[in-house]
């Protein structure tokens, strides 16, 4: 266990590397920010001077360099639009994205699991088809027209939630959340469906494919056979064993979703950190981009690690190496 | 059964109520009036010396105040100072208004002025002060000026510099300074949720007395589609920028209005006036003939832009600046010059030589301006009518200023927009059409590269006198000799759109800096 701890330590610090290297090379060739920061009739003197405030007055090599020894000093660099530490503007906008993205994936969840293992269990019926057709239908749905749809039918003409923003927040340990209030919570199911529709389609369909597979083999047999209870099979016997595909690909969802519900956030005015990655992009706000994506890379990591450990929980003759 | 649903419901409404109740956590306002604000972004940074961008403007324009105030119609009043005077051709005194109080108590002194003077000229917006050499306090309530060179305008510049407290800002560092505003102006900053909201109280001691609304709150809602379902769910009373295709529907509604005005930004295109352009295959640049560049205007039917591209909503320009400005010429319009006339277009190409027409490429963005991809396609098929193939080269706004900087020596062809808030035609002039390298400080945009010493003359002369009235007259010179000889095609100036509910009075401002202290609810 220690061993495949240290292996999986090393294998996050080159990837982050990797990526860190990577956002600089992109970044190196979209043009000087500088310029997206001065008026546009600064001189050549007020430019240089903004440059040498937003330490670009160094080449990309020096700039880089000076970058990674800051990080192995635990800093992680400032924006240059909001001249403050880049990860505190990630760290602030997290919790609004962690509250609209485990609501969506709860809600994926529990629709997802029961309607799979239906569909897996009678394939035949028109209810699983339809069921199927519906998934596509939610696989293929761009998550901007179906906020806008949701907003225009349950805001604006039905006014049972509110069109947009976080609404009343309270804070717990230092972070504010939306959900410890029903004014709160109102604001957060209109963007918390949009976003969970793709995902929960996508593990209804792979719930129904596993099932499918699963239930053809003996040991269902045989539990039919001994008389256990139909509901008993399939969720007991049948869905335990399809649960680890299921896993790997909620995990990366869920990475997914954490990194970029940038649309989902920007339609519905969400402040999470999706929207502050356009809009880093959109200034060329390099340091912000470098950490956010490394912390994207590293929330990727840590999501395949938790996931590897649940094999082992849910297998035990997965054995962690 | 049913009882007990119905009870249980009641139940849930209850804790619900309870809930909402004891979990909104917030400062608690007195009972009063209060207003909700659309903008499409959220404020970076609320250091009003170290950002120049549309949100963080609107917000430093409640926290502070400046020395000489703009009017919703860019006319300048008198601010926290309460009158000045020219000494001599470089020397202006202010005399401050007495008894100001900052937020925290503070009463205003002359060091706070002649701190942020200082304070700015080692900051990202340095060149706010570009022209003030010196600022002196001569006693608590009068501050001296010295401007490098004689300028008319000095005041009208000073609506741009806003006082911060010496005391507090030393106190609390430059980081807090951009988290925590705290001037002169007529709200408080009470509250701040990074992309959520900005939450503002009436400052009741304001000098220029209590603000009329107690609670102003302004929501980043970016895409145009929700900010307009926000309206319309009264969630927000005023949206910026209404979206154009909602314009209708929302202007069909009796309990909203709609408000829109042309705003001070002018797109114009840079013609290159060197012996030879970058993107034009020819020995000489077709261009520098004044001919051509007349061709070209008439060319382009700003009409149909308006109608078609902009539906409706823009203004064509008739100059360089609006009419409000300083050098602005009353009765003169480079569309009544040079009127859409295809076959006067044509005939000018022939007469200098280019009958055959040639090919270059114009350089802009496409998620800066209005529309500013379709324009490029619009002028691209109103110039393949006099025989000039347009190549367009659109991007983003983080690569485009980049790349047409001066010596913009990959360009020949760029539109762009350009506005000038401090009221006055010469800024704009300095920058964009003065002969290069020929002074520090004066065109360091001028991107065609335009140079004529008869032009540079009269703003050399309007940048000689202190006299408002004199230099109005040089810079209408200027203003004369640059629709004849074109260097420069103001197309239209961009409209901007408000929406607010009925009981809102708003005031829309040509600078495009909401102030809700001149707003009411009713």
């Amino acid at each position: 266990m220690l061993g495949y701890l240290i292996k999986r330590l090393i294998q996050m610090f080159v990837v982050l590397w990797v990526v860190s290297v990577l956002v600089f090379v992109m970044m190196s060739f979209t043009g000087d920010p500088t310029y997206m920061m001065v008026p546009l009739d600064a001189t050549e003197e007020q430019i240089e001077n903004a440059r040498r405030i937003l330490g670009l007055d160094q080449s990309h090599l020096v700039q880089y360099w000076r970058f990674l020894s800051n990080i192995v000093q635990g800093d992680f660099g400032r924006s240059f639009v909001f001249r403050q530490p880049a990860l505190q503007l990630i760290m602030e906008r997290l919790p609004a994205t962690l509250e609209i993205v485990f609501l969506a994936m709860a809600m994926a969840l529990v629709i997802a699991i029961p309607l799979g293992v239906y569909a897996g269990a009678n394939p035949n019926r028109w209810s699983s088809r339809a069921l199927m057709a519906g998934s596509l239908v939610g696989v293929s749905l761009p998550g901007f027209w179906l906020g806008m749809v949701l907003i225009f039918v349950f805001a604006v003409k039905l006014q049972m939630f509110p069109s947009s923003g976080r609404g009343p927040t309270s804070e717990i340990m230092g972070m504010r959340f939306s959900f410890t209030s029903w004014q709160g919570f109102l604001h957060l199911v209109l963007p918390a469906v949009t976003l969970s529709i793709g995902t929960l389609a996508i593990l209804m369909r792979i719930i129904r494919a596993e099932m499918m597979e699963v239930l053809k083999q003996d040991y269902i047999k045989f539990a039919r056979a001994k008389g256990a209870a139909n509901r008993f099979v399939l969720f007991k016997h049948g869905l335990k064993n399809a649960l680890i595909p299921l896993i790997t690909v909620f995990g990366l969802m869920l990475g997914d979703l954490i990194a970029f519900a940038t649309l989902t956030e920007t339609i519905f005015a969400w402040p999470g950190i999706g929207k502050l990655l356009v809009d880093s992009i959109y200034r060329g706000d390099r340091p912000v981009i470098v950490v956010y994506l490394m912390f994207v890379a590293f929330l990727f990591v840590l999501v395949n690690f938790i996931v590897d450990v649940a094999y082992a929980f849910i297998d035990p003759r997965i054995k962690i190496k | 059964m049913k009882n007990l649903a119905i009870a249980r419901l009641t139940r849930r409404g209850l804790v619900a109520a309870a809930l909402t109740g004891a979990a909104f956590v917030g400062p608690a306002f007195a009972q009063g009036k209060s207003l909700t604000i659309a903008l499409t972004a959220d404020a970076v940074i609320l250091d009003p010396h170290a950002a120049n961008e549309l949100t963080g403007n609107i917000m430093f324009y409640h926290f502070y105040d400046p020395l000489v105030q703009r009017t919703p119609e860019l006319e300048f009043r008198p601010g926290l100072a309460e009158s000045w005077q020219v000494v001599d051709d470089t020397t202006w005194v202010f005399r401050l208004r007495k008894g100001v109080k900052f937020h925290n108590g503070d009463e205003l002194k002359a060091s706070d002025v002649v701190f942020t003077v200082e304070r700015l000229k080692k900051a990202l917006m340095a060149s706010l002060v570009a022209n003030i050499a010196s600022a002196r306090a001569i006693d608590d309530y009068t501050v001296e000026f010295k401007t490098p060179k004689p300028y008319a305008v000095l005041h009208m510049a000073l609506a741009e510099i806003l006082i911060l407290n010496e005391k507090h800002t030393r106190a609390i560092g430059d980081e807090q300074v951009g988290l925590k505003p705290m001037g002169t102006g007529p709200y408080k900053l009470a509250e701040w949720v990074k992309e959520d909201r900005i939450v503002m109280e009436a400052f009741t001691d304001h000098w220029r007395g209590k603000p009329k609304i107690d609670k102003v709150t302004f929501k980043p809602i970016t895409n145009p589609a929700t900010r307009t379902a926000s309206l319309l769910t009264g969630g927000v009373d005023v949206i910026q920028d209404l979206a154009v295709r909602d314009v209708a529907s929302v202007r069909a509604n009796n309990a909203f209005n709609v408000i829109a005005r042309p705003s001070l930004l002018n797109i114009v295109l840079a013609l290159d006036t060197r012996d030879k352009s970058p993107t034009i295959d020819l020995p000489v640049n077709p261009m520098k003939d004044r001919r051509v560049r007349e061709a070209i205007i008439r060319a382009i039917n700003v009409d149909a832009i308006r109608t078609v591209v902009m539906n409706g909503f823009s203004t064509p320009s008739d100059q360089y600046v609006p009419a409000s400005h300083l050098g602005y010429v009353p009765g003169l319009d480079i569309r009544k010059e040079y009127p859409f006339d295809l076959d006067k277009a044509r005939a000018l190409m022939k007469e200098a030589g280019f009958e055959k027409g040639f090919t270059m490429t114009l350089d802009t963005t496409n998620n800066r301006y209005v529309n500013d991809g379709p324009i490029a396609q619009a002028l691209a098929s109103m110039l393949s009518r006099i025989g000039i193939t347009l190549n367009l080269n659109l991007m983003p706004r983080a690569n485009f200023f980049g790349y047409i900087r001066v010596p913009s020596d990959k360009s020949s062809f760029i539109m762009s927009g350009w506005d000038t808030p401090s009221g006055d035609a010469g800024n704009m002039y300095n920058v964009l059409l003065y002969s290069r390298g020929k002074k520090a400080g004066y065109g360091q945009a001028n991107r065609g590269a335009y140079s004529n010493a008869e032009f540079d003359e009269w703003i050399d002369k309007a940048d000689a006198t202190s006299d408002m009235k004199q230099r109005h007259e040089f810079l209408q010179q200027a203003t004369r000799i640059a629709v004849r000889d074109i260097p420069m095609i103001p197309v239209h100036y961009e409209q901007d759109i408000y929406a607010a509910k009925k009981n809102v009075t708003v005031v829309p401002r040509m600078d495009k800096f909401i102030w809700a202290y001149e707003m009411d609810v009713n």
